[in-house]
C-alpha cells in the first residue's frame, strides 16, 4: 500500500469512527442547555435505554414487539411464498396477483391497515401482527417471485427424470435452489418490519415499544422516544448481524 | 397463438377476480355496519363529496404539498452526502458506513414524535419527519448512480481540460440523471406511506389530519375514502406517470 493510500486509510477510519463521537458531543453539549423534554442528554437516553433491556417493567414490551415483528415476517414469507406459487404454478392467476394484489397491498397505507384493525379486531398482538403481515406480504411476495422465476428448470427437469415424487423434487431441489431467495424476503421483511412496528402498534394496544413510545411522547418523556427509536436500530442490527447474516451465508449458492 | 391464449386468460382471471374482490365488499358492506366496512357504494359517495369538498382539495394539495417538499428536500441532502463522499472518499465511511445504515434503521414514527416535541405542529413537522425517512433512499441511489459512471469517461474528461465544476455539469450529471429520477420513483412512493402517519400526529392539514378527525369520530367511510384516494394515487403515478417517463429515458440514454 502506498503511503497516501495508507494516510487516506487512516483518515476515513478517523472521520468515519469520529462522526458518531462528535453527534453524542454535540448532542451532550446542546442538551445541556435544554430543558429534557425537549432533548434529554445522552447519558439519560443511555440509562432509559439500558431499562427497556434489563428492567422487568420495560422488558416485556422490548421482546413483545420482537414476538410480533418475528410472527409478522414468518407468516409473511409463508403469504407471499404462497402468492408466488400461485403467480408461478396456475398461469392464468399472474395477472391477478402482479397486477391486482401486490400493488394494492403495495400501496396501502400502513397507518390505514393499523386504524382499521382497530375497528375490526379487539386490539392485541393479533390484531398488531396482522397488520405488519399484511405490509410485509408484497415485499416477500416480490423476491420469491424472482427466486422462483431464476429456479434452474433443467434441474428441476433432471430430478423429474429420476423420481415422480413432486414432494421429493420440491424438498430437495426446489426449496434448496429457492433458500437464497427466501432468505433475501427475510431480510427485507425483517428490516421493514421493525419500520413498521412502531405504527402497528401505536392503536390499542396496551404492551410494545410503539405503544411505550406514544405514552412517553405524550407525557413529554423524550429520553423514552429516544431510547425507544435506539432500541429498535440495537435489535435490528443484532438479528440481522446474529441470525440473518449466518443463515443466508448457511443457504448461500456455491 | 398459444401465448395470446394465455394473455388473455390471465387478463380475464385478473378482471374476473377484481369483479369478484367488490363484490365480496359490496356484500360484506351490505351485512356489516359502515362504521366497520362501508361498502362500495358509500365509499363512492364520500368520494363524490370529496370531489366536489374544495375544503377537501386543501387537504389533498396540503399533502402533495408535503410530499414534494420532502422528496425535493431528501433529494438535495442525500445527494449532496453522496456527493461529498464521492469527491472527498475520506468521508465514505462516515456517510455510507455510519449516517447512511443510522438513517436507514431509524423509525420513521419515531422521527415523527421527536418533531413533534420539537417543533409542534405543523407543516414543517410534517416535512421534517418524511424527509429524515426518505434521505437513506437518497444517498444509497445517488452513490449507486456515482459508482456506475465510467471512470475513463472522468479520465476522457480531464485530460481535455474541463475543470471540475463543467466535468460535473457535463459529465457527471448527465450520468445521474437516470439515477435521480429513480431516487425520485422511489420517495415518492415510499413518502406517501409515511406521509399519513406524519400528517396524523404532527400536521395540521392534509389526508393524516383527516385520518385522526376519521378515527376520532369512527368514521371508516372517510378513511376508506382516504385509502382508496391515495392507492389509485400511488399507483397511477406510478404506472403512468413514472413508468412510462423512466422508459423514455432509458430509451434516450441507450440511444447516446
Amino acid at each position: 500500500m502506498k503511503r497516501s493510500d495508507l494516510a487516506n486509510s487512516v483518515a476515513e477510519r478517523i472521520i468515519g469512527e469520529g462522526l458518531p463521537l462528535l453527534f453524542v458531543f454535540l448532542w451532550w453539549l446542546t442538551a445541556r442547555s435544554l430543558p429534557s423534554f425537549i432533548l434529554p442528554g445522552p447519558i439519560e437516553t443511555g440509562a432509559t435505554l439500558l431499562q427497556l433491556f434489563i428492567d422487568p417493567a420495560f422488558v416485556g414490551d422490548t421482546l413483545i414487539s420482537l414476538a410480533r415483528v418475528v410472527a409478522s415476517v414468518i407468516l409473511a414469507v409463508i403469504l407471499g411464498g404462497a402468492l408466488a406459487a400461485l403467480a408461478r404454478y396456475v398461469p392464468s392467476t399472474a395477472y391477478a396477483v402482479q397486477r391486482r394484489v401486490l400493488p394494492v397491498l403495495n400501496s396501502f397505507p400502513s397507518v390505514g391497515w393499523a386504524i382499521l384493525a382497530t375497528f375490526w379486531f379487539r386490539p392485541d398482538s393479533g390484531s398488531v401482527i396482522f397488520v405488519e403481515t399484511l405490509i410485509l406480504i408484497p415485499f416477500c411476495a416480490i423476491a420469491l417471485m424472482q427466486g422462483i422465476a431464476d429456479m434452474d428448470r433443467e434441474l428441476l427437469e433432471m430430478g423429474a427424470s429420476f423420481s415422480r415424487s413432486g414432494i421429493k423434487i420440491a424438498w430437495k431441489i426446489a426449496l434448496p435452489m429457492l433458500l437464497p431467495y427466501v432468505m433475501s424476503s427475510v431480510r427485507i421483511a425483517y428490516g421493514v418490519g421493525w419500520k413498521i412496528a412502531l405504527v402497528s402498534e401505536l392503536f390499542g394496544v396496551d404492551h410494545g415499544l410503539g405503544y411505550l413510545m406514544l405514552r412517553a411522547e405524550v407525557i413529554g418523556n423524550t429520553a423514552m422516544v429516544f431510547a425507544s427509536c435506539f432500541a429498535i436500530v440495537i435489535i435490528f442490527v443484532a438479528g440481522e448481524k446474529l441470525i440473518i447474516d449466518p443463515l443466508a451465508r448457511r443457504f448461500a449458492v456455491h | 397463438m398459444i401465448r395470446d391464449d394465455l394473455e388473455r386468460r390471465r387478463r380475464r382471471t385478473a378482471n374476473i377476480f377484481t369483479l369478484a374482490m367488490l363484490a365480496v365488499w359490496f356484500v360484506v358492506g351490505w351485512i356489516e355496519p359502515p362504521y366497520l366496512l362501508p361498502g362500495p357504494g358509500n365509499v363512492a359517495e364520500r368520494l363524490w363529496g370529496f370531489v366536489i369538498d374544495p375544503h377537501m382539495w386543501v387537504h389533498a394539495g396540503a399533502s402533495l404539498l408535503h410530499v414534494i417538499a420532502a422528496v425535493a428536500g431528501s433529494i438535495v441532502i442525500g445527494g449532496a452526502l453522496a456527493l461529498l463522499a464521492y469527491y472527498l472518499p475520506v468521508f465514505r465511511l462516515a456517510v455510507h458506513g455510519r449516517l447512511s445504515p443510522f438513517l436507514n434503521s431509524f423509525s420513521g414514527t419515531g422521527w415523527v414524535l421527536l418533531a413533534v416535541l420539537w417543533f409542534g405542529l405543523g407543516g414543517f413537522t410534517v416535512v421534517f419527519s418524511l424527509a429524515m425517512v426518505l434521505i437513506p433512499f437518497a444517498i444509497i441511489n445517488v452513490r449507486q448512480g456515482l459508482e456506475s459512471i465510467d471512470p475513463e469517461l472522468i479520465e476522457m474528461g480531464r485530460s481535455f481540460g474541463r475543470s471540475g465544476f463543467k466535468r460535473f455539469r457535463l459529465i457527471i450529471l448527465p450520468a445521474l440523471t437516470p439515477f435521480l429520477f429513480s431516487t425520485v420513483r422511489i420517495c415518492f412512493g415510499v413518502s406517501w406511506k409515511a406521509l399519513l402517519t406524519a400528517e396524523l400526529f404532527g400536521g395540521d392539514k392534509g389526508f393524516g389530519r383527516l385520518f385522526n378527525l376519521a378515527r376520532q369520530d369512527y368514521d371508516t367511510p372517510l378513511v376508506v375514502t382516504v385509502i382508496v384516494i391515495i392507492v389509485a394515487a400511488v399507483y397511477a403515478s406510478d404506472r403512468y406517470l413514472f413508468e412510462p417517463a423512466q422508459a423514455r429515458l432509458s430509451a434516450h440514454y441507450e440511444a447516446l
